[in-house]
C-alpha cells in the first residue's frame, strides 16, 4: 500500500459529508501503549526495534479494524510522503523524522496506530465532528483488542507505563480541533487560552506542538494522564468544549450584530480571492478558508458545502499539493498549483449572503 | 541597557559568572576576566567553585538492571529508558510525578485478566468514607448504593 492509495481514498476527514460540524473539526483520541520486557523506542537499539516493530505490525494487520487498511513504513518512504502523512495527522512529525517507525491505517483512515514513536504503540482514533464517546469508544474497543494479543506494560500503581512521565497511567490523549474565528477576530484567544491552560488543558495549533494556529484551527487536549480514570478525562475535556463552542458562537453572533455588512464583506472578499487568484500560499489558503467555513456555519454559505472547504485545508497543504501533482514543485509552483485547485473547487460556489444563523 | 555587574573582587565589569547551588540556596559569583584567571585561589569562596567546577563529571546515582539506563540518561532525555525503569526510578520521579500529574497512582483501565488491587483498595478506602459521610449527612440513598459498591469491591479483592 502507498501514500497514494491513502490520498485517492474517500477518507473520513476528507469526504464524510454528514459527520462535519461547525466549530468542532474533529475529535481525536490516543492511547499510549508498550510491550512488556523490551526497552522504550528512544533507548532501543535497532535491532529490538525490529522486534517491536514486527511484533506490533503483525498484531495490528491481523485485526479485523484493519483488514483491507495501510501498512506503512517510514523507511520505505520518501521525504515528502511522510510530509504528507503527518499533515493528515496520521502520523506525527516524532514517527515521520525516524526510519524505524511504521504506522497501519484502517481503511477508512479512522484508526491508525503508529509503532516505534515514543512509545511501542500509540493508538489513534479520529471522528470528523465532536463525538467524544463514539471516539472513545472504537479506542476503547482497539485497545482491548491488542491487549488480547500483546501483553502491555502495567503496574498496579502507576497504570499503563510509557517512555514518558507526561502519559503514564491512562495514556490518553483526548482532544478536539475547533475552529474559532469568532474568538480570535475578537481578540479573545489569548484570554481562552489562559483559562484552559489553567485547568490543564493544552491548547495547540493545527499540526499539534509548536505550530501556530493557521486558519484559526486549534487543538485542545488533556494534560494530565494519570490519577483521573478515563471517564474522568473525558468529562472535564467535553464540559470545556461545549463551553469554548458556546463562546465560539457568542463572539460570532456579536460580530455579525456589531460589524454588519463589514462582517459579510469580509466573508466575501476571502470567497472572491480563492476563485481567482492565480497564486496562494498555504497560510493564506488556510486564513481565507477558515472565513468560508464560517460562512457556510452561519449561513452565508449553503453548509453542505462546508465538506469541501474542510477538505480543501487538508489538501491545500504543501506536500499534499505536490503529491497531487505528482512532482517536486518550488515555493511558486506550488502556490500556482494550490491557486488552481481552489479555484476549480470553487468554481460553482454561490455568492456569498447576510448570515441567517 | 542595565547597568553591568561589577566583579566581585575588583571594580571592573564582570564577564565570568558562576553560580552554585548549596542546601538548596544559589549562590552566584561574578568575575572580571582578569580575576577570573588569577584563578581565584586567593579566595575560599571563588576556590570552592572552581574546584566544584573541575571535580570528575557526576557518577549516576541509579541504573535500570534491566535495560542499563541511569538516571543521568533521564536527566538528559527526559524520557525513559525500558518498562522496568519505572520501578528503577520510581520514587525518585514521584516528585515530578506530582508537579506534571493529577496524582502519581493510577486510576482507570487496566488490561484484561489483570486485578488492580492497589486502585481498589485506594477506591475502597474513599467509598468507605463517602459512605460515613453520607450516614452522616443523613444521605441514606447514596450511602446505600456505596455499601454496594463497598461490598463489591472487597469480593473482586477477596477473588
Amino acid at each position: 500500500m502507498s501514500v497514494e492509495d491513502i490520498l485517492a481514498a474517500e477518507s473520513e476527514l476528507t469526504h464524510l459529508l454528514g459527520g462535519q460540524q461547525a466549530v468542532v473539526l474533529s475529535t481525536r483520541i490516543r492511547l499510549a501503549r508498550n510491550l512488556e520486557g523490551l526497552p522504550f523506542p528512544g533507548w532501543a537499539k535497532l535491532p529490538q526495534r525490529k522486534v517491536i516493530a514486527d511484533r506490533c505490525v503483525g498484531a495490528l494487520e491481523a485485526l479485523p479494524k484493519f483488514r483491507r487498511g495501510h501498512v506503512v513504513r517510514m523507511g520505505e518512504l520518501g521525504d515528502r510522503d511522510r510530509t504528507v502523512l503527518v499533515e493528515r495527522h496520521l502520523v506525527s512529525k516524532e514517527l515521520a523524522a525516524g526510519k524505524s517507525g511504521a504506522t497501519v491505517i484502517s481503511r477508512d483512515q479512522t484508526c491508525s496506530v503508529m509503532v516505534n514513536e515514543e512509545d511501542h504503540l500509540r493508538i489513534q482514533v479520529v471522528k470528523a465532528g465532536w463525538h467524544l464517546r463514539g471516539t472513545w469508544h472504537i479506542a476503547e474497543q482497539l485497545d482491548a483488542a491488542l491487549g488480547d494479543v500483546l501483553k502491555m506494560a502495567f503496574s498496579d500503581r502507576l497504570g499503563y507505563l510509557t517512555a514518558c512521565p507526561t502519559n503514564v497511567g491512562t495514556g490518553l490523549r483526548a482532544s478536539a480541533m475547533v475552529h474559532l474565528p469568532g474568538l480570535c477576530l475578537a481578540g479573545h484567544m489569548d484570554k481562552v487560552t489562559r483559562a484552559l491552560n489553567q485547568d490543564g488543558l493544552a491548547v495547540r495549533g493545527w499540526l499539534g506542538e509548536g505550530t501556530e494556529a493557521a486558519g484559526n484551527v486549534f487543538q485542545i487536549s488533556n494534560q494530565q494522564t494519570l490519577g483521573l480514570s478515563e471517564e474522568a478525562i473525558l468529562k472535564h475535556l467535553g464540559g470545556w468544549i461545549k463551553q469554548v463552542v458556546e463562546q465560539e458562537w457568542n463572539a460570532r453572533r456579536k460580530l455579525a450584530q456589531e460589524e454588519g455588512e463589514k462582517f459579510v464583506d469580509r466573508l466575501a472578499r476571502s470567497l472572491g480571492v480563492l476563485r481567482s487568484a492565480r497564486l496562494l500560499t498555504s497560510s493564506e489558503a488556510m486564513n481565507m478558508l477558515s472565513h468560508l467555513r464560517l460562512a457556510c456555519d452561519m449561513g452565508c454559505l449553503p453548509e453542505e458545502r462546508r465538506h469541501l472547504v474542510d477538505r480543501l485545508m487538508i489538501e491545500g497543504q504543501p506536500a499534499h499539493v505536490q503529491a497531487r501533482a505528482g512532482q517536486e514543485l518550488d515555493s511558486d509552483g506550488r502556490d500556482r498549483r494550490r491557486a488552481s485547485m481552489v479555484r476549480e473547487a470553487l468554481k460553482d460556489f454561490p455568492d456569498v449572503v447576510p448570515p441567517t444563523a | 541597557m542595565s547597568k553591568p555587574i561589577q566583579c566581585s573582587l575588583c571594580e571592573e565589569a564582570a564577564t565570568v559568572h558562576l553560580s552554585q547551588v548549596v542546601h538548596g540556596k544559589v549562590t552566584k559569583v561574578h568575575l572580571c576576566e582578569h580575576c577570573a584567571q588569577k584563578g581565584g585561589a586567593t579566595d575560599p569562596a571563588v576556590f570552592q567553585l572552581a574546584d566544584a567546577l573541575t571535580a570528575a563529571t557526576p557518577m549516576p546515582a541509579l541504573t535500570c538492571p534491566r535495560c542499563g539506563f541511569t538516571d543521568l540518561d533521564f536527566r538528559k532525555r527526559g524520557r525513559l529508558g525500558c518498562p522496568a525503569c519505572w520501578d528503577t526510578f520510581g520514587e525518585a520521579l514521584d516528585a515530578l510525578l506530582l508537579k506534571v500529574q493529577h496524582e502519581p497512582a493510577h486510576f482507570g483501565r487496566a488490561p484484561a485478566g489483570v486485578v488492580p488491587v492497589a486502585q481498589l483498595r485506594r477506591r475502597l478506602d474513599a467509598a468507605r468514607a463517602e459512605m460515613a459521610a453520607a450516614v452522616a449527612g443523613e444521605d441514606f440513598d447514596l450511602a446505600a448504593r456505596l455499601r454496594d459498591e463497598i461490598a463489591a469491591l472487597e469480593r473482586q479483592l477477596a477473588s
